[in-house]
C-alpha cells in the first residue's frame, strides 16, 4: 500500500526544526533544519546512526520536548504537549510493571463507560495475541509479549498517529520479524499514521512507505527514500534490493564490508 | 557439664545434614544449628568466669520463665509494641505524603531537602529532654521519640523513590491523558512503592531500636523499662538478658511481618533478582 505524497492529506508537518541541548560542555547541537511532511495513513521510518537525534525529533513531535526553533503542526495545529490522539511506543519498555496486562492496556481509557472499556481492552489484547494473559504482570512476560502489551495500550485509545522509537530493538531477530509482520497487519487494518524510528536498514525497508535518512549528529535529513512496494513484500525482489542499497549508500556503508 | 558438648555435636550434625537440602529447609536448619552452637559456647564460657559477670543460659531460661509465669513479659511486650505501632504509623502517615510531594516538586525539594537533611542526623536520644519537656514523662514522650526515629528514613526513602521514577513511566502516563491526582495515584505512588516499602522496613527496625531507649527514661513499662529496672532493683542480670532476647526475637518477627508487603504483585517487580 504505497501512499503517494500527492493524493493523501498532510498529517504531521515538521518545519525548520532545530534542537540544541545545554550541556556542561556547552550547547550540543542535535538537530538542524529538519523539514518533513508525513501524510495521513503513511508509514514513515526515521533511519540514522546512533546519537543523530532520532529520539529527540520524535520527542519533539510527540510534545515531550520543545524545539529550539521551528514548528511542528498536526492537522494545522501546533504541538505543545503530549496528546492521547498521538501515542508513543517507547524505546525502553513504557508499560507499568505494577499493573496487570489488562490494567496497562486500559491506561488511556479513563472516563469511558465500563462496558465500552471492557470491550476495547479485550479486543486489543486479543488482537496482539495475548488472550489468557489479562491478569499477568509484565514481570512474568517475555520481551516480545511486553512490547505487544505496549502496542495494545497504544491502539486502545484509537490514536491517529503512533510514534514508535525502536520498539523491537530489544527483541531477538525472529520475534522482531514476527512483530513487524503483525505491525503491518494492524497498520493496514486500523489505518494509522506511523512514525517509526530505527537504525536497522532492513527493518526500515521492510516496513516503510518512505525512509527518512539522517546524517550523523547534528542530525539533518540527508534524503527521503521512497520504497514504493506493496505489502506483503518480496524480500528478494530487485526493487527491495535497490532501496536497501540506496540506504546503505546514504549511510556510507555500501560495499565497505 | 556435658550438655554443651552434646549440643555442639548436634549443631555439627544439623550443619552436615543440611547439605544438599532445599533453600527453605536450609534457611530453617542452618540458623538453628548456629543458635544451638552459640548457646553451648555461651554455657562453656560461663564455666571459665571467676566471679559471675554474665548469667548462664540456665539462669536466663529461669528469668524468662519467671517473666512468662507472672505475665510481665506479655504486658511489657504489649506496652512496647503499642508505642512502636503509634510512633511508626504516625511517621508513615506524615512521612509518605511529605516524601511524595518533596520528591515530586522540584521547588519543594529545593526548599525542604536541606532542612530534612539537617534534622536527620540528630539522634532521637538527643530529643529526650525536649520530648519530656513537651509531653511529660509517659507514653506520649516515648511515642514522639519513636515517631522521630521512624520519620526520617520514611521521608528520605520516599523522596528518593519518587525522584528515581523512570521518566518513561511519567511520559507514558501523560501521553495517555493521566494527569494531576490520577497521575499520583496510578503512577507516582505505585512506581515508588517498592522503595517506600524498603524504607518502611528500615524505619520499623529503627523504631524498635529506639523504643527500648525511650523506655529507659520516659516510662514505667515495656521491655526497655524491664532491662533498666532489673539492673537497678537487685542486679537481676538474668532478667536483663531475658529482656534482650525478647527484644531480638520480636525484632525478627516485626521484620518478617513487614517483609510480607514485598510479596504483593504490585511491588514484586521492584525486588527482581532477590
Ligand atoms: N536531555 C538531553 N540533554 C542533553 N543531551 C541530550 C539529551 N537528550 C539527548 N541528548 C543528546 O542528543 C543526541 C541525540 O540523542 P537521541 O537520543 O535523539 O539519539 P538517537 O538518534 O535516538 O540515538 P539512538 O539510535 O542511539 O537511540 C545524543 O548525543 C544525546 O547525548
Ligand atoms: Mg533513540
Amino acid at each position: 500500500m504505497t501512499t503517494s505524497s500527492e493524493s493523501a492529506r498532510p498529517k504531521v508537518v515538521i518545519s525548520g526544526v532545530d534542537k540544541s541541548f545545554d550541556t556542561r560542555a556547552g550547547p550540543l547541537e542535535v538537530l538542524t533544519d529538519v523539514n518533513l511532511t508525513v501524510h495521513e495513513g503513511e508509514f514513515v521510518c526515521l533511519l540514522g546512526p546512533s546519537g543523530c537525534g532520532k529520539s529527540t525529533l520524535l520527542n519533539i513531535v510527540g510534545g515531550f520536548e520543545r524545539p529550539t526553533s521551528g514548528t511542528v503542526t498536526i492537522e494545522g495545529e501546533a504541538v505543545t504537549a503530549p496528546d492521547k490522539r498521538r501515542v508513543f511506543v517507547f524505546q525502553e519498555y513504557g508499560i507499568f510493571p505494577w499493573a496487570s496486562v489488562w490494567d496497562n492496556v486500559a491506561l488511556g481509557l479513563g472516563g469511558q463507560p465500563r462496558d465500552k472499556v471492557i470491550e476495547t481492552v479485550q479486543y486489543y489484547i486479543d488482537l496482539v495475541g495475548l488472550s489468557g494473559f489479562e491478569k499477568t504482570y509484565p514481570m512474568e512476560l517475555s520481551g516480545g509479549m511486553k512490547q505487544r502489551v505496549e502496542v495494545a495500550r497504544a491502539l486502545a485509545v484509537d490514536p491517529d498517529v503512533i510514534y514508535m522509537d525502536e520498539p523491537f530493538g530489544a527483541l531477538d531477530s525472529l520475534t522482531r520479524l514476527q512483530m513487524r509482520a503483525e505491525l503491518i497487519k494492524i497498520w493496514k487494518q486500523e489505518q494509522k499514521t506511523i512514525l517509526f524510528v530505527t537504525h536497522d536498514v532492513d527493518e526500515s525497508v521492510q516496513l516503510a512507505d518512505r525512509v527518512v535518512v539522517f546524517s550523523e549528529r547534528p542530525g539533518r535529513i540527508k534524503e527521503v527514500v521512497e520504497v514504493g512496494l506493496e505489502h506483503p513484500r518480496d524480500l528478494g525482489s530487485p526493487e527491495y534490493g535497490v532501496a536497501k542499497n540506496r540506504l546503505y549508500e546514504l549511510l556510507g556503508v555500501l560495499h565497505t564490508i | 557439664m556435658t550438655w554443651p558438648w552434646i549440643a555442639i555435636a548436634l549443631a555439627l550434625v544439623i550443619w552436615r545434614a543440611s547439605r544438599g537440602l532445599g533453600a527453605r529447609a536450609q534457611s530453617v536448619l542452618l540458623p538453628t544449628a548456629v543458635g544451638v552452637l552459640i548457646i553451648a559456647v555461651w554455657r562453656l564460657l560461663c564455666l571459665v568466669q571467676n566471679e559471675p559477670i554474665f548469667p548462664t543460659p540456665e539462669e536466663t531460661y529461669g528469668g524468662i520463665r519467671e517473666l512468662v509465669v507472672d505475665n510481665t513479659l506479655r504486658d511489657y511486650v504489649i506496652a512496647s509494641l503499642f508505642r512502636v505501632t503509634w510512633g511508626f504509623f504516625l511517621a508513615a502517615l506524615v512521612g509518605i505524603p511529605l516524601g511524595l510531594v518533596v520528591g515530586w516538586s522540584l521547588r519543594a525539594y529545593r526548599a525542604l531537602n536541606p532542612i530534612i537533611q539537617g534534622l536527620r542526623p540528630i539522634s532521637p536520644i538527643a530529643w529526650i529532654p525536649i520530648s519530656i519537656l513537651w509531653f511529660g514523662v509517659g507514653d506520649r514522650a516515648a511515642i514522639y521519640l519513636i515517631f522521630l526515629a521512624a520519620f526520617f528514613p520514611i521521608v528520605v526513602g520516599t523522596m528518593a523513590a519518587v525522584r528515581n521514577i523512570s521518566l518513561v513511566y511519567v511520559r507514558s502516563a501523560r501521553n495517555f491523558g493521566v494527569e494531576g491526582v490520577e497521575l499520583f495515584r496510578r503512577v507516582v505512588l505505585p512506581a515508588a512503592m517498592p522503595q517506600i516499602i524498603t524504607s518502611l522496613r528500615i524505619a520499623l527496625g529503627v523504631a524498635w531500636l529506639v523504643v527500648v531507649a525511650a523506655e529507659m527514661i520516659a516510662v514505667d513499662s515495656g521491655l526497655g523499662y524491664l532491662i533498666n529496672d532489673a539492673r537497678n532493683m537487685g542486679r537481676r542480670y538474668d532478667l536483663v538478658v531475658a529482656g534482650m532476647l525478647a527484644i531480638g526475637a520480636i525484632g525478627i518477627l516485626l521484620d518478617l511481618l513487614i517483609r510480607r508487603l514485598e510479596r504483593f504483585d504490585e511491588v514484586r517487580w521492584g525486588y527482581a533478582g532477590r
